[in-house]
């Protein structure tokens, strides 16, 4: 049977969970940041680190989180700073975190509030840090608005730049800052994927009826990027021409949830479903037009875009992260709290 | 060789055994000849080389030395034999000279004589000498004097001889214009034009002055000769060798003969032209002779000819290609190119240089190639309107559209059609046409390599039709069927599962079939090299086919959850969940889910053939391997599962419905989709569950939400089960899945009393009952 289990498990997530993140800042070791996400329980944050030796995921760290964490990031140029959106009930909230240096005597320490993003007034969705390093702004989104906030970790201060919103008509449901320029941020509205210039706050850009659930912009490559949806799986996209995309993958049996390019290895795709499944994809998005070779070509091309597809889980599956540190390595968090970490090695070097 | 000495008595047995030897010692002899020009070198040789010493013969031979050398070298023994040696030499040379001194002398006596007499001999001849030089100049005087006094007489008879011969030339002259007139008469031509061709010369010298009144009559004559000879060479009547004479004639008469020719090759075309407008008139039997006499008549007009015929020809394909352009049944084509053939090989027989059958079979390959492509497309168009053109009528008309009926109709249309393409075409190898035999292997080619492509075009054209790759419409490569061109995505879901089952169809029964008659008739073949292989491969298409109808499939469930999805989508986002209200009744939107499905399985009965019940779907999937969600090894994972919950704190709820679930057995949700009704209905159902549950999970609820939820699931189970007839427990699992969900999500999670959940219930049932009595 495929995809026989060659990760490895963390199973330290008591709750279900949807978040997971790379801890990106952390240049020694492959660390990821995961939330749970329960209704009853106080949840937790957990870090997570890949013992040296490569075959054991181990606990770093372990936070209490009053609320349910909807999305959690990991700060891109430190470490010990993660943001979360979290929802209790009615109330909703989003704030960045500082995790406390770990001390013997208290195993389960709380986080350390920075900053609480609280000008919202709508549900929050995501919160964005720019991907790529150090920089003063965050970006939030709600479900009518987005937020341009300045930061100042050291100072705990918070301040909103600017805010737009979008009008009663649209539901913001997440986006992604595009990394090789600070002033796109990709927002997922109802039915299209709107660019925003974060400059003059207006909507540059758009690809039209599209229902997506995911964004990724590709980091190797400006103006690329890709959009899991309902109706065609997963898209790849020029921004340049948003009316046609650059190629189309099926996707997975049910909805596609997640989509990440890897961080190094350009045209390696990950993606998550609630079938049970992360398939691994191989595309090349090159400068040439692949309707110009002849037929015979497009024969011989026909290879399989699907690299693996791991189907060792037991439920949907949230939350994926490429690991920065070691880019062969991703994590998948199944919502039954489930880590399991796994290398894309055997597919990379089949190339 | 000491002993050899002076050439001269030698007698020829010694002569040529020293010239053996001399051949023999040519180096050393060269060496020795070389040897005086350099008198030190030689003195150097001389005590070193004995050979040297040893030739006598040689200018250079020292006697002293050798003399000295001999001393040394020899014994006594020795010296006395070479003393007795060479006193016999001595001797022997001596005889020799003696000889030679004698025989010389006797020559010498024997010349004497000779002299002697030769002198006697000349002295009475010079007498005689005399005597006939005077006899001589005594004959020459009298013949000379004899040629004087007969050379005035023959002066005249040859002045005489010249007048006669002008008179009669002149008289010829004066005779010519009755002469030719008499031959005109007599229609001997050719010797008329003989005499005034002999008469020419005099007639351009002196015609102006004595002759003028006989050349003008004899001119008239000839252009009357010359009318004559026209008239014969225009008249078909005439025999041909009469005709050509007339040219070869009127040419002799420096007439401008090209003029005529093309005139009458003019007339020739003229004559072909209207050959094709009103075909029967003229046979090309008459052609083929006109042909044949011009070639004669003017041989050098063979180019033009040629051209000529091509062009008919050539025209005459043109129009069979332009026929071809609609229609046309393939008998009509075979009765079509089997006359011009007949033609062409008539016209061969006189004009073999015109390569005409090459160029006419090249031109029936080129038809008949042409008529194998608009067959196929003409099949591929009646296909699509089989699909599309039900749809247009549809629209017009009823809005419900028969989708069995189509299916047939378009099943009907791939097989009988390609089947009467097949029959139609064998046709070719029924004809007992000249031709034909030769193009059998192209033919055969052609055919293949025409269903190959068809088989091709018409999977693009269905995944075109679907609409669902635009990557597709961008290659643009199928655009060349118009009814490609219009808008692919107003086509009705129902007709996407039409197209798929078409496609397994035609995997399963057409090309299977196509196969067989290609192999019984259309086998053989390959005369050219494919880059590809063999032309036609059904295996290839049989795999297009399959993985296009799968692909259809896919893409009408696809479609069919879609439009599920978008309504549960609002039905889950819309209401605020937390503050929901005590459930009074099922939610509307379980009656559109319902009437969705309904219309999914409407639209499968039509199409999709009955299942075979299968009853253990769960041990068939997981054998099948082809699941996405199966589990291998519970018991090991829920052991680790154990090990670890030791280590940790004690095991909240989740944990504990975490594994109760993981002691359940495991339902397979994504299983493979089969062409059965049964297989797509479940499927679709299977889906819009699991997307229920997903909505479901990004919802906070109340305890009223979950009750709710609760109480459509409920509602839910028996019509589910009434439409998915084998495979209740995958229902079963997924409705509670999406409670379990449902009951995660909310914060008093308190279940609906069975009471209240029935009360519920049965009131919408009888609410649906008078809802669906009353319209009617």
């Amino acid at each position: 049977m495929q995809g026989a289990s060659t990760g490895i498990v963390y199973g330290g997530l008591k709750y279900q969970a949807r978040c997971i993140a790379d801890v990106r800042a952390d240049p020694d070791h492959t660390s990821f940041l995961a939330g749970t996400l329960s209704l009853k329980e106080e949840n937790e944050v957990h870090l997570i680190r890949l013992s040296p030796s490569g075959n054991e995921l181990l606990c770093e760290g372990l936070f209490y989180h009053q609320n349910e964490i909807w999305d959690l990031k990991s700060c891109p140029y430190d470490s010990r700073i993660l943001s979360t959106v979290y929802t209790s009930g009615e109330t909703y909230g989003a704030s960045v975190w500082k995790i406390p240096e770990i001390s013997s005597q208290s195993n389960s320490p709380q986080l350390d509030q920075l900053v609480s993003l609280d000008d919202h007034t709508a549900k929050i969705k995501s919160v964005l840090w720019w991907p790529l390093g150090k920089h003063d702004k965050l970006v939030t989104i709600d479900e009518r608005n987005i937020f341009v906030w300045s930061i100042d970790s050291s100072n705990k201060i918070a301040k909103v730049i600017s805010q737009e919103s979008v009008g009663m008509l649209h539901n913001l449901s997440g986006g992604a800052w595009d990394p090789h320029d600070r002033n796109a941020v990709a927002a997922i509205c109802d039915s299209s994927l709107q660019c925003w210039d974060l400059r003059t706050m207006k909507n540059a850009n758009a690809i039209e009826h599209a229902h997506i659930r995911d964004v990724d912009y590709n980091p190797k490559k400006q103006h690329i990027l890709a959009t899991a949806e309902d109706e065609f799986g997963i898209r790849l996209w020029d921004l340049r021409m948003p009316k046609i995309p650059l190629k189309e993958l099926p996707g997975h049996s049910h909805w596609t949830w997640a989509v990440r390019h890897n961080p190094e290895y350009d045209g390696l795709i990950l993606s998550a479903g609630t079938d049970s499944t992360v398939n691994l994809w191989q595309v090349s998005v090159g400068s040439e037009d692949p309707a110009i070779d002849s037929p015979r070509d497009k024969r011989s091309r026909q290879i399989d875009p699907l690299l693996n597809s791991y189907t060792d889980y037991e439920d949907s599956i949230y939350g994926i992260a490429w690991s920065s540190q070691d880019p062969s390595v991703f994590a998948s968090l199944s919502y039954d709290g489930r880590v399991v970490v796994e290398s894309v090695k055997p597919y990379i070097q089949r190339k | 060789m000491a002993g050899v000495s002076s050439p001269p008595p030698m007698d020829e047995k010694a002569k040529r055994t020293r010239d053996l030897l001399a051949s023999f010692y040519t180096n050393t002899s060269n060496s020795n000849s070389a040897a005086p020009s350099s008198p030190s070198a030689a003195s150097n040789l001389t005590p070193r080389s004995p050979s040297s010493l040893d030739s006598i013969n040689s200018p250079s031979f020292d006697a002293s030395s050798y003399m000295s050398l001999l001393v040394q070298k020899s014994n006594l023994e020795g010296l006395l034999q070479k003393h007795v040696q060479m006193a016999a030499e001595i001797k022997n040379l001596d005889t020799d000279l003696q000889m030679l001194v004698y025989e010389n002398y006797n020559k010498f006596i024997s010349a004497t004589d000779t002299i002697k007499r030769m002198k006697s001999n000349i002295l009475g001849m010079e007498t005689n000498m005399e005597q006939l030089l005077a006899k001589i100049t005594s004959v020459q005087s009298k013949s000379d004097s004899v040629n004087t006094s007969l050379f005035e007489k023959r002066e005249h008879i040859e002045k005489l001889h010249r007048s006669r011969n002008l008179l009669r030339k002149v008289q010829f002259i004066y005779d010519l214009p009755s002469r030719l007139n008499k031959c005109i008469k007599a229609e001997a031509y050719a010797d008329a034009v003989r005499f005034f061709t002999g008469a020419k010369p005099i007639f351009e010298a002196y015609g102006d002055s004595s002759f003028q009144e006989c050349k003008r009559a004899s001119e008239e004559a000839i252009n009357t000769v010359i009318q004559n000879l026209q008239e014969k060479l225009y008249s078909d009547s005439e025999p041909i060798e009469a005709r050509a004479e007339a040219v070869v004639l009127l040419k002799q008469l420096n007439f401008p003969v090209d003029n005529l020719k093309t005139s009458l090759l003019e007339k020739l075309e003229d004559c072909l032209l209207k050959l094709e407008d009103e075909s029967k008139d003229v046979s090309v039997g008459e052609i083929s002779k006109t042909f044949r006499a011009y070639l004669i008549i003017f041989p050098d007009s063979e180019q033009r000819l040629i051209e000529l015929a091509q062009g008919l020809f050539s025209r005459r394909y043109d129009a069979v290609r332009d026929q071809l352009k609609k229609r046309m049944l393939s008998v009509d084509l075979l009765e079509l190119l089997g006359i011009i053939w007949e033609d062409v090989t008539t016209v061969d027989q006189v004009l073999p240089e015109a390569a005409l059958p090459a160029y006419s079979l090249e031109s029936t390959c080129s038809s008949i190639r042409q008529h194998i492509s608009i067959a196929f497309s003409h099949l591929q168009h009646e296909i699509s309107d089989a699909v599309a053109g039900s749809q247009s009528k549809s629209n017009e008309g009823r809005d419900e559209l028969d989708l069995h009926i189509v299916l047939e109709n378009s099943k009907k249309a791939a097989m009988q059609g390609s089947l009467d393409l097949l029959v139609e075409l064998r046709q070719f190898f029924d004809e007992k046409l000249e031709l034909l035999p030769k193009l059998r292997e192209l033919i055969t080619d052609w055919v293949q390599e025409g269903f190959q492509e068809f088989f091709q075009n018409l999977e693009k054209h269905f995944i075109l039709l679907s609409g669902s790759s635009t990557n597709n419409c961008h290659l643009g490569e199928s655009n060349h069927s118009g009814v490609l061109t219009q808008s692919p995505d107003k086509l009705p879901t129902g007709l996407v599962l039409v197209l798929s089952q078409l496609a397994v169809f035609i995997e399963q029964s057409v090309i299977p079939k196509i196969t067989e008659e290609i192999a019984a008739s259309f086998s053989g073949g390959g005369v050219r090299v494919y880059e590809y292989g063999p032309a036609f491969i059904p295996g290839e298409i049989c795999r297009l086919f399959r993985s296009a109808g799968e692909k259809l499939l896919h893409l009408y469930i696809n479609m069919k959850t879609r439009k599920i999805s978008v309504v549960s989508k609002k039905r889950f986002t819309t209401p605020n969940w937390i503050k929901h209200k005590e459930p009074r009744e099922v939610h509307m939107f379980v009656d559109i889910l319902l009437q969705e499905l309904e219309g999914v399985k409407i639209e499968v009965k039509q199409i999709l053939p009955c299942g075979v019940i299968k009853r253990h779907r769960n041990s068939d999937s997981v054998g099948s391997g082809s699941t996405n969600s199966s589990r291998s090894h519970p018991n090991a994972m829920r052991e680790d599962k154990l090990t670890r919950s030791n280590t940790q704190r004690a095991r909240s709820q989740f944990l504990e419905s975490h594994l109760a679930k993981l002691f359940e057995q495991k339902m397979e949700i994504f299983t493979k989709v089969e062409y059965t009704q049964e297989s797509v209905i479940s499927t679709v159902i299977k889906l819009c569950l699991k997307s229920l549950q997903e909505f479901v999970r990004l919802q906070t609820l109340n305890r009223s939400g979950y009750q709710q939820i609760q109480l459509d699931m409920e509602f839910l189970k028996a019509p589910l089960k009434q439409l998915v007839d084998d495979d209740d427990a995958a229902i079963d699992f997924l409705l509670k899945e999406v409670n379990n969900a449902a009951h995660e999500r909310c914060l008093d999670p308190i279940l609906l009393e069975a009471p209240i959940l029935d009360k519920l219930i049965s009131a919408k049932l009888v609410k649906n009952k008078d809802l669906s009595a009353s319209p009617l």
